[in-house]
């Protein structure tokens, strides 16, 4: 397929899935104090802001560290390249200029979307009860997750749109992980079960830890579970397996392995078989900075081997006055 | 005259450029006048070149260069012998020019077109000449060639390619494409179809004038014209230097203005702006010429002349 | 007549459905008792029905603003236009003489020895000044001289019913696209009026349209070219047609910045490297497709390109500078072409032109500014048009001021009744006034598709068909003759 149609589909499952996260994080942040169960709201406005990268370019704009702020700042503000509302619209270009490639059903829902986005008063859901906004963002995000899986053919499309998609969801899970983690250590903690419980809703993740783990709140099992387990769709090893699957279809049985493959191949066995206790005794956020600084590389390596040919910069006319003597 | 042309184009980026493609006429043609001898281009990094015809007949040579480059050199190599050109006998009548048939075949050289656009000064410049009542072509022609010579002063460097011949007119100072504009854009205004022709010129001379053999001269690429006669073909001129066209001259090719015969147009990828280092070295190899009634052409250039 | 048709008034002009009498003509006979029977829920029910099929088909243009594209079908009346056979093989072998002499010309112009202007059968000057005429395309070889791989030929008829081209169009003709789709949405629709006709299949295009393209590719390509569909982006507004066209053949649309000239040669960026191209079916405008050699401004086009179209190692369709021989002055010497090229008298004539530029013809046209159509020659889609008997007197002035100023822009041609059909007005049909813009194909071989785009002013009275003034489609239905 055409590099340009490739790499419109591996940003559109990241905006996708980047645009879901933001949604989430602002939801359980904003109702973890709602209930007034965690210690210093300021200082989770920061993570949120730590976790989505964009803590330097909000201190930057000199705003206040206030909730209503930040979350005008995530959702909508033109300033940050990275709100909700920019991560849906570039979704939508991505997708249409993939129209052809994509289902109709996936267009038009991936469009609904952008106008229901567009048709609301996000300033005023933002001040008002943000959690509709938050609910209605998931499920669309999800909705298109399904869509998606349920009318496209399990082609070189799906794969490029599933392989940014689940890279974005395992950079998320692992920054939530990093900056929780990092904060607890700060602040000399041993991480209280309410800490751990909106950690593990950020990933959608309680339900389905509670069952696995019943009422343990060991902070071991909850880095083993967001970092490694294998059936949940959240975890940052589940995220990896997803990308290589939709690798290895992508370069098919060629051999020897294209770089990106290889890149994601060590990373994910490294994640694989980690020892979380082991990791815990030592220092988890070098490991977790590592993992992080290794997934950038997979998608950088991913841009130089499938799209690189379509950033060429512009074009220059040779100035005909040089000649003109 | 023989001589051997090096025109010699050296290009450097500021920054690295990844893509370039380009289209080079430099290529001397081979007519009543001169006989092209042999002919090669080369490029550095290299590319492979694609000659062709252009509707015009000047020999063009596209290229492109796909690897990452900093700098750019491409250097044209031509052997070329000319030869005198006889005088204008001819003395066609001014009602001749309106002769619908001949008003057909030199369309395309009595429109109006980017750089011989005909604004308030020209109109007026070549109602002056028209008042003198030249009553042949030829006359008329050669009045228009003397007061461009005379209306303009050569300075390098003192016009872009944006200037029309009123600019021209009214700054007094030019290169060699604009006397060569503004004479076609004159004939054009008084009914005589004219066009521009892109060339080199040796310009070395001793103290008598006269060229000498082993002489070789650094000079730039050049630019004349030439008017349609009635019934006696083309007449050509040289406005900056006052001559007429002759054994110095050596055409690369013929236009409507500068846009049908630019040495060199083409674009880059890359954030760079580009430097150009240009030049010709023209050498006097022998100021003999095969006589006329030798068989002419090497090879057959498409005469587009209509 | 009955339920629908009640009342119907031909107006005096030529109706395609009935004779001068009102009758039903024997063609449309069973059309007019099916479809004239339906009561008007019924039609409501179907009108229904053509909008869910072209919604869900996504066939609209979309006019994409700042923040919202706003998405616009293009109506489509539900009584089909019906050509009997003869009648189409007439049209038929016109199109196809008209359309290869038109080839020939161009390659005569630009690969040739322009031996029509040689022989004076057009004046020099004319092409010289066209606007259409490209310099630049001049020496670059076709194979098999199919310049106008696709051709639109617009064709209309006069008050008695004769077929005469309005205007060729052999540049980048649009349109089939609804040929196809009407198709589609008229055999959902009205399924059993359709059952009931015997008509010719249009939905073959995209191979033959495929089959042209690969018939034209250069000779150093392999025995299974690769073509490509090449569109200005998303926003431009026929791009739904170019995506159509690329999914019907199957093959890529890609955008100029997909594609990369290296050593002369055209590659496409695909996710498994570079892969050259052989044939591009571009449908973007010439001064767009080269910035060495074009605008040099444009972003929408390939470097290098048409060095590569030179040293043949790619083939553009339709060919560059085929404007020349669509210029409406030049239309008016299309006959003497035919005569010229072939020796044959042309099958479908031209309107009456006159030629703006001749004193004598610019006289008796400016005597009878009033009773003509004015066209400047250079436009496309109607614009610029005035129509004397509809123009106010300040037009007109305006009109004259403009010919007078600039003879050789305009040509003037006699006012044509074209036409009308019965089309669905509210409840019942009225007469509208009808075009038809056939679609040729020109590769090895010269292919007409059966009927093609029937254009329809659905403002009463209106002349003008096009899509950008207020105009409609209908489905065409070419009847197969009795003994195949």
């Amino acid at each position: 397929m055409l590099a340009r149609h490739a790499e419109s589909l591996f940003w559109a499952g990241r905006h996708i899935e980047r645009a879901e996260s933001t949604a989430r994080l602002l939801d359980v942040t904003y109702h973890t104090h709602l209930e007034a169960m965690a210690g210093s709201e300021t200082a989770s406005w920061h993570d949120l802001l730590k976790i989505l990268h964009v803590d330097l370019a909000f201190s930057e704009s000199e705003r206040i560290l206030k909730a209503d702020v930040v979350s005008e700042f995530l959702v909508f503000d033109p300033s940050n390249p990275g709100t909700i509302r920019s991560n849906v619209t570039q979704a939508r270009e991505n997708l249409r200029a993939v129209r052809e490639l994509i289902s109709t059903e996936m267009w038009e829902a991936v469009n609904a979307f952008h106008l229901r986005l567009s048709a609301r008063d996000l300033s005023d859901d933002v001040r008002g009860e943000p959690h509709e906004l938050y609910a209605m963002v998931r499920t669309q995000c999800q909705a298109l997750a399904g869509v998606a899986s349920e009318t496209m053919p399990r082609d070189e499309c799906w794969n490029f749109l599933s392989l940014g998609w689940m890279l974005e969801r395992s950079v998320m899970t692992l920054r939530l992980l990093l900056v929780r983690y990092s904060q607890l250590v700060s602040a000399g903690a041993t991480g209280g079960f309410h800490h751990w419980v909106s950690t593990l809703k950020s990933a959608s993740g309680s339900e389905a830890f509670r069952r696995r783990y019943r009422a343990s709140m060991d902070p071991a099992d909850v880095v083993a579970f967001l970092l490694m387990a294998r059936d949940f769709p959240r975890s940052v090893l589940f995220g990896l397996q997803a990308a290589e699957k939709a690798l290895s279809w992508i370069d098919g049985t060629s051999s020897p392995n294209t770089r990106p493959q290889r890149l994601l191949g060590r990373l994910r066995a490294d994640v694989e078989f980690l020892d979380v206790r082991e990791l815990l005794s030592g220092d988890l956020s070098v490991y977790l900075d590592m993992v992080e600084h290794d997934i950038r590389q997979v998608a950088e390596s991913i841009e130089t081997t499938y799209f690189r040919s379509t950033d060429e910069t512009a074009l220059h006319v040779l100035d005909p006055t040089m000649v003109w003597r | 005259m023989r001589f051997d042309i090096r025109y010699r184009l050296a290009f450097e980026y500021r920054n690295v450029v990844r893509h370039s493609q380009n289209e080079l006429r430099a290529c001397p043609l081979t007519d009543d006048h001169q006989m092209l001898l042999s002919y090669r281009v080369a490029s550095s990094p290299m590319a492979r070149v694609h000659g062709f015809t252009d509707y015009w007949g000047t020999r063009v040579d596209a290229y492109g260069i796909r690897e990452p480059h900093v700098a750019v050199e491409i250097v044209a190599e031509s052997a070329v012998e000319t030869r005198q050109r006889p005088l204008t006998v001819a003395s066609p009548s001014m009602a001749q020019l309106a002769d619908p048939e001949f008003t057909d075949i030199h369309a395309e050289f009595l429109a109006p077109t980017r750089h011989t656009e005909r604004g308030e000064r020209t109109v007026a410049c070549a109602a002056e000449i028209r008042a003198r009542g030249e009553i042949d072509v030829v006359s008329l022609v050669l009045d228009i060639h003397r007061r461009v010579h005379r209306s303009v002063t050569y300075e390098s460097g003192s016009t872009d390619i944006g200037v029309t011949p009123d600019d021209v007119l009214r700054g007094g100072r030019g290169v060699c494409q604009d006397y060569a504009h503004l004479a076609v854009a004159l004939c054009r205004e008084l009914g005589v179809p004219a066009r521009y022709v892109s060339g080199y010129f040796f310009a070395a001379d001793d103290a008598t004038g006269a060229a000498v053999v082993g002489d070789s001269a650094e000079v730039q690429t050049h630019a004349w014209f030439e008017a349609a006669i009635p019934g006696a073909g083309w007449l050509a001129l040289d406005p900056t230097n006052a001559l007429a066209v002759g054994e110095r001259h050596v055409a690369i090719g013929r236009g409507r203005d500068y846009d049908d015969v630019p040495p060199i147009r083409g674009v880059y990828a890359g954030a760079a702006a580009a430097t150009l280092d240009a030049g010709v070295e023209m050498r006097l190899l022998s100021t003999a010429s095969s006589s006329p009634d030798q068989p002419l052409p090497l090879h057959q250039q498409v005469q587009q002349q209509q | 007549m009955e339920g629908l048709f009640t009342d119907y008034d031909t107006g005096g002009f030529f109706d395609e459905a009935h004779d001068d009498d009102g009758s039903a003509r024997s063609h449309y006979q069973a059309l007019i008792a099916q479809v004239g029977g339906f009561p008007p829920a019924e039609l409501d029910r179907r009108e229904k029905l053509r909008d869910e099929a072209f919604r869900t088909a996504g066939i609209t243009f979309t006019v994409y603003g700042e923040t919202e594209g706003v998405e616009r079908t293009f109506p489509m009346d539900l009584v089909p236009r019906l050509i009997p056979a003869d009648e189409w093989k007439t049209v038929e072998a016109g199109l196809a003489q008209r359309v290869t002499v038109l080839n020939r010309f161009l390659d005569d112009l630009y690969n040739g020895e322009r031996a029509a202007v040689r022989d004076g059968i057009v004046p020099w000057w004319l092409i010289a000044s066209s606007d259409g005429f490209c310099r630049e395309a001049a020496g670059i070889p076709v194979p098999h001289g199919a310049r106008c791989l696709v051709a639109g030929v617009d064709i209309v008829r006069d008050g008695n019913g004769d077929y005469c081209v309005l205007e060729d169009n052999l540049r980048n003709p649009s349109g089939i696209s609804y040929v196809l789709e009407n198709r589609q949405a008229m055999t959902r629709v009205l399924p059993k009026v359709f059952a009931n006709h015997r008509v010719r299949p249009v939905d073959h295009y995209g191979l033959s349209l495929l089959h042209a393209l690969q018939s034209v590719a250069p000779p150093s390509a392999s025995d299974d070219p690769t073509v490509v569909v090449l569109t200005p982006g998303v926003f431009n507004s026929a791009y739904f047609e170019h995506a159509f066209l690329a999914r019907q053949m199957g093959v890529e649309l890609v955008e100029g910045r997909d594609l990369v000239v290296d050593d002369h040669t055209v590659a496409m960026r695909t996710t498994q490297g570079m892969k050259r191209v052989d044939v591009i079916y571009r449908r973007i405008d010439d001064d767009f497709l080269d910035p060495v050699v074009f605008r040099p401004d444009s972003t929408l086009g390939v470097p290098g390109l048409m060095a590569a179209a030179r040293a043949q190692t790619v083939t553009i369709a339709n060919a560059v500078g085929n404007g020349v021989a669509d210029d409406k002055a030049v239309y008016a010497y299309v006959p003497d072409l035919i005569r010229y090229y072939t020796g044959e008298e042309p099958i479908l004539p031209n309107i009456e032109t006159y030629l703006l530029w001749e004193p004598e013809q610019r006289a008796h046209v400016l005597d009878r500014l009033d009773q003509l159509v004015i066209k400047p020659v250079a436009e496309a889609g109607g614009y610029g048009v005035v129509i004397g008997p509809k123009a106010t007197d300040a037009e007109l002035a305006e009109c004259r001021a403009q010919i007078e100023a600039d003879p050789r822009n305009y040509i003037a041609q006699e006012v044509v009744q074209l036409s009308r059909h019965p089309t669905l007005v509210d409840d019942h049909m009225e007469g509208r006034h009808i075009d038809l813009r056939p679609f040729v194909l020109c590769g090895d071989k010269v292919e007409v598709i059966p009927g093609g785009l029937t254009r329809v002013a659905l403002t009463k009275g209106s002349l003008i068909v096009n899509s950008s003034q207020g105009g409609g489609s209908k489905d065409t239905w070419v009847l197969a003759p009795e003994d195949a």
